[in-house]
């Protein structure tokens, strides 16, 4: 079911509205959120949202063979509809970071008012999934992102599909993000990330949608009695074990390496180029082994700019 | 071209003033990107206090340069006529976010970073919170003091003011009655404000006083020159500077306690119109200014004033939305 769950007046065109789909079963306490757009210009989020609408939906109708609705899943894929219209990270009239306004005010402004929005209506989910890609200028080889992981979150990681996952540290900005409100609350969590902005990547969105269907299953808030339940492998990264690799020089970065392979010491990761003579500055080498998490997608870069996250070696976290 | 800049640093000898860098980096092009701040040494060995100016934390808050350029030009002058008066250290830090600046914007251009939400971050690794740990760095290790100059936003107009975080009130509120502004606003402490400059300086026992004054993208003349006023005359009281002739009295602020602060905020969407300027003695009822539809010539909103007190914010940016602020009172407490 398609809802409207806010809609603000603005002063000359339409209003600004928060859509929310929901789908319940015969046990709605197996509940997970799933979101995204909280950037307005991360598109692979909003597209696999799209794609898991159509499923879901389908699956109502029984189009779907052996799925059927179980508990509740709830979907809000356009959060920052202001900036997505835009064609921005932000919108230009607040210049706000939306992920940097939970958990929101329900009298304040716009941007405050959609994120109280969102925790409103997900405060009582068990689970929930951040759907989002890189940051500005930089593409992610798909990974989730969740601060202190207990047992079930980790139980939780291994059901969505994707290899890696970051520990990140807290910060007094990581205290203002969605994730962050949604641990508050008790709501086990997740941030997936993939792909780059300003970027839709079909083929990286439908590879990802069977590991998103295989943790509704997980959750229960789907069902399928034909199928079994894939525990996927999953490594941990902790924040001390990142290797980041800047630029020592401004200019042109071209990389040389793929994104989401194992890189070796040594290992060249790019150059940087003079903008104007086309000389080479600096031939960009990584100084420990690790996974390519993260590479620098604008090819203009300043000096000191991060150009490559490495997540070193760290224990593989089988099956429990 | 050489002897040019030979002429440039002799200069610098001849009025004392010191140029240090305080972090760099350079441009995809190659140039180099400076962010310095201005020295002006204590003719002591060593000095009473250390007082810092920070400004241009957000690229389109130009008020604070201003100022900043005001406090060189005045320090310049005191330091031919009386250098004996610099019983201490005055460091300027004018233009702290210099891209942003030039390209007057709030954010830090290229990468869309708020770089006032970069500090205390404890493993940062992108430009931006490179150059927040320089900073704050270099001000925990030269400064004793410290003033951050911001110029609201482009839609709030403000007046001259210090605003506290609840909890640092005790130590700054004797500090911040020096500065010459209209309003001292104690505010509760709020997790957005934990990764500003202003708190971590305050987190680490550097007593940092946060001046928000006027709005983006202008510059009033009077508002400059009355917090220029004010610092000469923080200055003064710290025993920094300390002119043959006093520095003249300040105003005594307004002290303005979390629920003495009425915010005040548009019903609809549309567009603002203010009745008013900032206003010290705006009573109940008083018109600030109303919401009109431009589609059907509707007024939708009247907005008075919700106290009697002083309306030291007054929104200038004439789009609204529902829940939009377009103005707070300081109630109860009038000049």
């Amino acid at each position: 079911m398609k809802e409207t769950i806010l809609s603000i007046q603005s002063p000359l065109g339409p209003p600004i509205e928060l859509a929310q789909f929901t789908w319940k079963g015969s046990k709605p306490k197996n509940s997970v959120s799933i979101v995204s757009g909280i950037q307005g210009n991360q598109l692979n989020g909003i597209y696999l949202c799209s794609r898991l609408i159509r499923f879901l939906n389908s699956v109502q109708s029984g189009n779907e063979s052996g799925y059927y609705l179980k508990g509740a899943i709830k979907i809000i894929p356009t959060i920052n509809s202001p900036a997505i219209f835009e064609g921005k990270s932000l919108w230009s009239f607040h210049d706000l970071d939306m992920n940097l306004a939970f958990p929101g005010n329900e009298q304040g402004e716009v941007t405050e008012q959609i994120a109280a929005s969102v925790c409103r209506h997900t405060k009582d989910t068990q689970f929930g999934i951040i759907l989002q890609s890189a940051d500005l200028n930089y593409n992610d080889a798909p990974h989730l992102t969740c601060l202190n992981p207990d047992g079930l979150t980790k139980d939780f990681t291994r059901s969505l599909g994707v290899q890696n996952v970051r520990e990140p540290k807290d910060s007094p900005a990581f205290k203002l993000s969605l994730h962050s409100h949604w641990i508050d609350e008790m709501i086990t969590s997740v941030v997936l990330s993939a792909g780059k902005a300003n970027h839709l990547d079909i083929t990286l969105c439908e590879a990802m949608l069977p590991g998103l269907i295989n943790s509704l299953l997980w959750v229960g808030a789907l069902g399928n009695d034909n199928k079994k339940l894939i525990k996927y492998q999953v490594k941990f990264t902790k924040q001390n074990k990142e290797r980041f690799i800047s630029s020592h020089a401004g200019g042109f970065f071209l990389p040389a390496v793929t994104l989401g392979s194992d890189i070796k010491k040594g290992q060249k990761i790019g150059d940087i180029f003079d903008i104007h003579s086309n000389a080479t500055l600096e031939p960009v080498l990584a100084h420990s082994s690790g996974y390519l998490v993260t590479l620098r997608n604008h090819p203009m870069i300043y000096q000191k700019e991060v150009l490559a996250v490495l997540l070193g070696n760290s224990k593989f976290h089988f099956w429990r | 071209m050489r002897l040019k800049k030979i002429d440039s640093i002799t200069a610098r000898k001849e009025d004392l003033l010191q140029i240090r860098t305080i972090s760099c980096y350079q441009t995809p092009s190659g140039q180099r990107v400076e962010v310095f701040k201005q020295l002006f040494p204590s003719s002591r060995k060593r000095p009473i206090k250390r007082v810092a100016f920070v400004s241009g934390l957000h690229g389109n808050e130009l008020e604070g340069i201003y100022i900043c350029h005001l406090l060189t030009k005045y320090l310049k002058e005191l330091q031919k006529s009386q250098p004996e008066a610099f019983l201490g250290e005055i460091h300027i830090y004018p233009a702290v976010n210099p891209q942003a600046t030039n390209s007057a914007t709030r954010l830090w251009p290229f990468l869309s970073i708020d770089f006032n939400r970069q500090f205390g971050i404890s493993e940062g690794n992108s430009l931006a919170i490179k150059c927040a740990e320089e900073l704050i760095n270099n001000l925990k290790a030269s400064a004793d003091i410290v003033v951050d100059f911001h110029a609201s936003n482009l839609h709030l107009k403000e007046t001259p003011q210090i605003r506290i975080t609840e909890g640092f009130h005790k130590k700054l509120i004797p500090l911040a009655v020096h500065c010459n502004v209209n309003l001292i606003w104690v505010h509760p402490s709020s997790a957005m404000f934990k990764s500003t400059l202003g708190y971590n300086m305050n987190q680490s026992k550097v007593p940092t006083l946060v001046i928000e004054t006027g709005i983006a993208l202008r510059i009033d003349q009077s508002s400059s020159n009355r917090i220029l006023l004010g610092m000469l005359n923080l200055l003064y009281q710290a025993g920094v500077l300390v002119t043959k002739t006093p520095p003249p009295a300040v105003d005594e602020p307004i002290i303005a306690h979390p629920s003495q602060v009425i915010p005040i905020h548009s019903k609809h969407a549309g567009l603002f119109i203010g009745h008013t300027d900032i206003k010290k003695n705006i009573t109940k009822g008083e018109i600030i200014g109303e919401v009109v539809d431009a589609k059907s010539g509707k007024t939708l909103q009247k907005i008075t004033a919700t106290e009697d007190g002083f309306l030291f914010t007054i929104r200038e940016h004439p789009l609204v939305y529902p829940g939009a602020l377009v103005g707070r009172i300081a109630k109860d407490i009038m000049a």
